[in-house]
């Protein structure tokens, strides 16, 4: 098939029946659903990009496998200008979406696992890798969301799995049989889980030998038997529900995430990919985390650029435009955004071979670009907002907006500048308000935090990549240190 | 090329021409107007071909959203036999406003 189009893209999740419940009940149709729909559009963006002549050279590649043309994430980076490419890529649809798109999670996924079942089979005579291959393939031809699965619930953060007083707390193997096995646990904080076509499982930690049960990694369909989906909720997002258009600030797109919960699940043994090998799971954690920590040098950036755009344009509508304050907060949301962007492409740049032929990021700068990640959209938004104004949190509802009386009186004080409308003001200060504490918060800011790896996991990452004895190698020689 | 001459100017003595984009991630240009604005303004003697053309281009336009053309690599290059490369508000790699840039490609066209 090749290439889908946006609507082959939500006709084959129609398709689907996935179990998903959300606001205490079980959704019919998701596609459907106004609260889950937006982020379907988000998704549906990478397809649409795709056929796009002005955006193809990003948003495709020329698969390794069958030499066919294919989304680019549904590809293994066979190149730092793939690498590259990826980051720009992620930067435009941020820029398209103004949200999360989801779909990145499984490109780093089908990355990392490739290259550390290939190192894993070559270590230890398993055949994963021919496994993965097959499944990839699959996905390369029939251009499908991978859900990329890899946070477990964790319970008690100080105990290991196998110590956990709930063994489920952590995904594991309950049950070993000739045909497959069978999983019991679950998955949090699952981006795009429910516009998936598959999910890609992998361990959460390092493992131990005690740990080999939860040395886990396999796909399934995300419809299977045995997987069901609690929707997270985002902050105003029943604003979805009332409606309304200019309230939830983005219409069109939006993010989710989920709890994917996995209840006997029965995994075929030609779906597995690791199964009790615990000195390879913090390899593929590793590198799973350091292509998402890449990811974010361009997703979060897009998106910054609307912020920015969003900001410079309230000022605008506020008459503040020419205020040399004003100017140089978006000179200073600017310099963060491009220093985000500049962490991406360098890591990029810096990448590497691996055994498998696919390349990786260079850690040490993939998780310098994540740990920025995890302060500059912080800083991005409270300019936004200080440049917005408290109107953007104080703001009549649009349903007043409307109203045929109340209306005149909202047209009226809420108006910023003669020559545009308080509509417009009013659109522009809630997309502020969308992407600094609504709906597309949670993509921005707490993901920015925690996504990935929380900040302290990349500077546990830092201090192992630092080569700290070079660095005093060199400062001995300066200073004329004899060993 | 103008008037009668255009009318007369057959299908087979036509040069074909193409364009190309970078993918778009932060462009300087509004590049899908400015092939727009080209191809309005394109003489008869011009025929607009895709990538899937069996016959290799006359001319290529590149048409690169900033000063990186990080789309101009040797795979392209190959789809034409000369080309034309916007960069931002740049043509082969001289600077030009991009108000200016539809009738600098146009004026590179006739040469």
């Amino acid at each position: 098939m090749g290439l889908k189009t946006a609507d082959q893209y939500e006709e084959s999740l129609r398709k689907m029946n996935l179990k998903v419940y959300l606001l205490g009940e079980q959704v019919k149709c998701p596609a459907d659903h106004p609260i889950i729909r937006p982020s379907m559009n988000s998704v549906k963006m990478t397809y649409a990009l795709a056929q796009s002549p002005e955006h193809e050279d990003l948003m495709t590649a020329k698969s390794h496998l069958t030499g066919e043309k294919i989304n680019r994430f549904c590809h293994l980076h066979q190149s730092t200008e793939d690498l590259i490419k990826k980051v720009k890529m992620q930067r435009l649809l941020g820029q398209k979406t103004g949200a999360c798109f989801q779909r990145c999670v499984g490109m780093d996924a089908i990355n990392a696992v490739d290259s550390v079942t290939f190192e894993m089979d070559k270590k230890l005579g398993t055949q994963y890798h021919d496994r993965f291959i097959r499944f990839l393939k699959m996905v390369q031809e029939e251009d499908l969301v991978v859900d990329g699965a890899m946070t477990d619930p964790k319970g008690d953060r100080s105990l290991p799995p196998s110590r956990q007083t709930d063994p489920d707390l952590y995904t594991h193997v309950v049950e070993k049989r000739k045909d497959g096995i069978i999983v019991r646990g679950a998955k949090a904080h699952q981006t795009g889980a429910v516009n998936s076509h598959w999910i890609l499982v992998m361990p959460t930690i390092a493992m131990t030998k005690d740990d080999a049960d939860y040395a886990l990694s396999f796909v399934a369909p995300a419809d299977a038997d045995g997987i069901s989906y609690i929707y997270g909720r985002q902050s105003c997002d029943t604003r979805k529900l009332e409606g309304c258009e200019i309230d939830v600030g983005n219409r069109q797109f939006g993010g989710h995430e989920a709890l994917m919960v996995f209840d006997n699940l029965f995994v075929p043994w030609e779906n597995v990919f690791m199964c009790g090998e615990y000195e390879f799971s913090g390899l593929l954690v590793e590198r799973f985390a350091g292509y998402h920590r890449q990811s974010y040098g361009g997703c979060k950036v897009g998106v910054g650029d609307v912020l920015i755009g969003a900001a410079a344009l309230a000022a605008d509508y506020n008459g503040a435009a020419k205020a040399s304050h004003v100017k140089d907060k978006l000179i200073e949301m600017t310099h963060l955004n491009e220093t985000l962007f500049s962490c991406g492409i360098a890591c990029s740049a810096q990448g590497h071979r691996t055994a498998s032929g696919t390349y990786l990021i260079d850690l040490l700068l993939a998780n310098v670009c994540k740990q920025n990640v995890t302060r500059f959209p912080y800083e991005i938004a409270r300019l936004a907002e200080d440049i917005t104004g408290g109107l953007m949190v104080t703001m009549a509802s649009e349903k007043d907006l409307r109203h045929p009386e109340i209306g005149k009186i909202v047209e009226k004080y809420f108006k910023g500048i003669a020559s545009v409308p308080t509509e417009d003001r009013c659109r522009i200060m809630r997309l502020v308000e969308n992407i600094t504490l609504g709906t597309a918060a949670v993509g921005y800011r707490t993901e920015s935090m925690h996504g990935a790896g929380s900040p302290q996991a990349q500077r546990i990452m830092i201090a192992r990549q630092g080569n700290l004895e070079h660095k005093k190698k060199l400062a001995k020689e300066i200073a004329g240190i004899k060993d | 090329m103008t008037g009668l001459a255009l009318m007369n100017c057959k299908i087979s003595e036509r040069k074909l021409i193409g364009f190309k984009y970078c993918g778009g991630c932060n462009p300087v240009i509004n590049r899908a107007q400015l092939v727009q604005d080209i191809q309005r303004r394109l003489s008869a003697e011009f025929t607009l071909a895709t990538d899937q053309s069996p016959t290799q281009w006359d001319i290529g336009i590149l048409v690169c959203g900033c000063l990186s053309a990080c789309a101009d690599k040797p795979d392209f290059r190959n789809l034409a036999r000369r080309w034309i490369i916007i960069a931002g508000n740049s043509v082969d790699y001289g600077d030009a406003p991009e108000k200016d840039l539809a009738e600098i490609v146009l004026n590179k066209l006739k040469l």
